[in-house]
């Protein structure tokens, strides 16, 4: 490109303007997109002001300030809506990451090429998996009949209700999680491992290194970085909490002990019509969720001179 | 040969570790597959932990099949599946084309609005607040516009389009080929493995889409199968199953199981799913299946 613009003066001469009409077929093939993201995207960003407003669907949107966001903070329920999003974000982003890497670690352990592309095979399909079906397989598996209290019985445990447990839903959103994504999202660390330069693994044999050696010393280092990554994109998350797996795992029994943001928005805002309370807070977990992101943004530069772009 | 036992003595237990894994997948997901095949009388009775059918019979998907608002539902997933992904292609497509031309004046400021577009999320009063304005309530095309580009899809694509050769290029516009010729008959045929993997991935998130389509097709007679998979699946919401079923075919449906009709629905939204799954494999997972341990 740079030889082509040398090559010819007369082409580096050009006005803005000019190159912008030899280019115009080019816009016209992305224009389709563009306006796609105006109508999708800007305008639903450009309702968001529907928080400080009334809204009619006829007359023009009335100011009101504060008033919704005043009335977020003084319902009684908020604050436990806010307490149980963070408590599953933390569950499905801190509690299950390491478990990820380590499925990535095994999985590079087993020496058997074929068992390792059955597991593989095996553990990738769950993520193409909708949480509609995802939900009803395990409503099936952990209802009083199914797979799950048969094991359980086999070994005299006591029989659960998992799905209407309050004790035990939050860990069922965590295992389930677990159970769609732990294959999927290890081939991101299970890249990095197949990445790391042979002649570290050889050095490693000649010094008589063990596996465990190895894995300390080559494997978990070369991961490092992806984890921070990931990390990072999953505090992006944290106030998102999995819609869709929530909505779908939730029944009158447990609502109250995984009501999320997300949920509480649908609830109030698509269900009840509520616009603009429901915006509000929307509105607010968009900021938050931005703002989590700058600052795991900058701190991570400051500690691995990386950033999350 | 101490260690060679040890070393073989910790495969055992990890293959072991891993086969318990890929069990808690397999296995429910071929009891679903077997209770749906088998007959009500049985079906009832089979255990959680059952793969293989009891009595094998057609009746769950006999049920299905007959089933008018069912078909209906499948077959306004089908067509908003394809058209969909018609569109998914063809902008992203084209998206990735214009992006990555080299030299392209608006670059920046495109990429900067995109990924923008791609980090903030108005969320979901706001989106349904424009389609009401928009006239599109109530419509399939809402689905069907609502999801016509993603953006990190978009940026894959892109990768795969700067891996042609800019000669390439070149030597389609020294034959004098127009933007649209070298797309289709250039980029296509090179960068097949990218188009391959976005469809895959447009198809599959298309096929799952269940909540816009449940706030969005306001009549009964559009919306999809994955929405009345929740109505009956997830809420338990016989009636609208039953309902008309029972005017339809009364002494089949007097023996079903329901349990076992879930089960053969379930069966049935995940076979395209199936289909599909391969060529993620052969296209997307293809590096990370081949590798391993390198020796």
């Amino acid at each position: 490109m740079n030889d082509q613009a040398a090559a010819s003066p007369l082409k580096r001469k050009r006005s803005v303007w000019r190159k912008l009409y030899d280019e115009k077929y080019l816009y016209l093939l992305i224009l389709p997109t563009i306006v796609f993201f105006i109508l999708f995207r800007v305008l639903p960003i450009y309702n968001m002001r529907l928080a400080f407003f009334n809204y009619s669907s006829r007359a023009a949107w009335k100011f009101v300030g504060m008033k919704y966001m005043n009335m977020i903070f003084s319902s009684p329920g908020f604050m436990s809506i806010l307490k149980n999003t963070l408590i599953i974000s933390f569950m499905k982003y801190v509690m299950l990451f390491p478990f990820t890497v380590i499925f990535a670690i095994l999985l590079n352990e087993l020496r058997s090429a074929r068992f390792r592309k059955y597991v593989q095979i095996v553990t990738y399909l769950p993520h193409f998996l909708s949480w509609v079906v995802i939900a009803g397989i395990w409503i099936l598996a952990l209802s009083l009949s199914g797979g799950v209290n048969q094991i359980a019985a086999f070994f005299n445990l006591p029989q659960i209700d998992y799905m209407t447990d309050r004790g035990t839903i939050r860990w069922i959103l965590m295992i389930s999680e677990a159970w769609r994504s732990i294959g999927w999202d290890s081939i991101f660390y299970f890249t990095a491992i197949i990445n790391i330069p042979a002649h570290l693994f050889e050095a490693a044999e000649i010094d008589g290194a063990n596996r465990l050696q190895v894995i300390w010393k080559i494997i978990v280092p070369a991961l490092v970085a992806p984890m921070l990554t990931v990390f990072i994109m999953n505090l992006g998350f944290f106030l998102n909490a999995g819609f869709d797996q929530v909505l779908n795992f939730s029944n009158n029994a447990v609502q109250s002990t995984i009501d999320i943001l997300d949920t509480y928005i649908y609830r109030i805002g698509i269900e009840s019509g509520q616009y603009s309370l429901a915006s509000a807070v929307g509105l607010l977990k968009g900021v938050a969720g931005t703002g989590l992101v700058l600052i795991t943004h900058v701190i991570s530069k400051r500690l691995t001179g990386e950033g999350v772009w | 040969m101490r260690t060679k036992f040890k070393f073989s003595l910790s495969q055992t237990v990890l293959t072991l570790l891993l086969l318990i894994v890929t069990l808690t997948m397999v296995v429910p997901v071929l009891n679903i597959i077997a209770k749906s095949f088998s007959a009500p009388e049985e079906s009832v009775r089979m255990g959680g932990l059952a793969i293989f059918p009891r009595k094998f019979d057609l009746i769950n998907y006999r049920v299905v099949f007959s089933h008018p608002a069912l078909m209906r539902a499948l077959a306004n997933s089908v067509f908003i599946t394809v058209v969909g992904l018609a569109i998914n292609i063809l902008l992203t497509c084209s998206a990735a084309y214009v992006l990555t031309r080299p030299g392209l004046t608006l670059k920046k400021p495109l990429m900067v609005f995109l990924i923008f577009m791609m980090l903030f999320d108005p969320g979901m009063v706001p989106e349904y607040l424009v389609i009401k304005d928009l006239g599109l309530m109530g419509n399939q095309w809402s689905v069907i516009l609502v999801m016509a580009v993603n953006v990190y899809y978009l940026i894959i694509l892109m990768r795969y389009y700067q891996a042609v050769p800019s000669e390439i290029y070149e030597a389609a516009e020294i034959d004098g080929a127009g933007h649209l010729t070298t797309l289709f008959r250039v980029v296509f045929p090179l960068a097949k493995s990218g188009i391959a993997t976005i469809t895959m991935f447009y198809a599959v998130i298309r096929w799952n889409e269940y909540f816009r389509a449940g706030i969005y097709l306001t009549k009964t007679k559009d919306t999809t199968l994955q929405v009345i998979l929740r109505q009956f699946v997830i809420l338990g919401d016989t009636a609208s199953i039953v309902g008309q079923q029972n005017l339809f075919n009364y002494n089949e449906f007097a023996r079903i199981d329901y349990n076992a009709l879930r089960c053969a629905t379930i069966v049935v939204s995940i076979i395209p799913i199936l289909l599909l799954y391969p060529l993620v494999l052969r296209y997307y997972a293809k590096d990370v299946m081949a590798g391993g341990v390198k020796e």
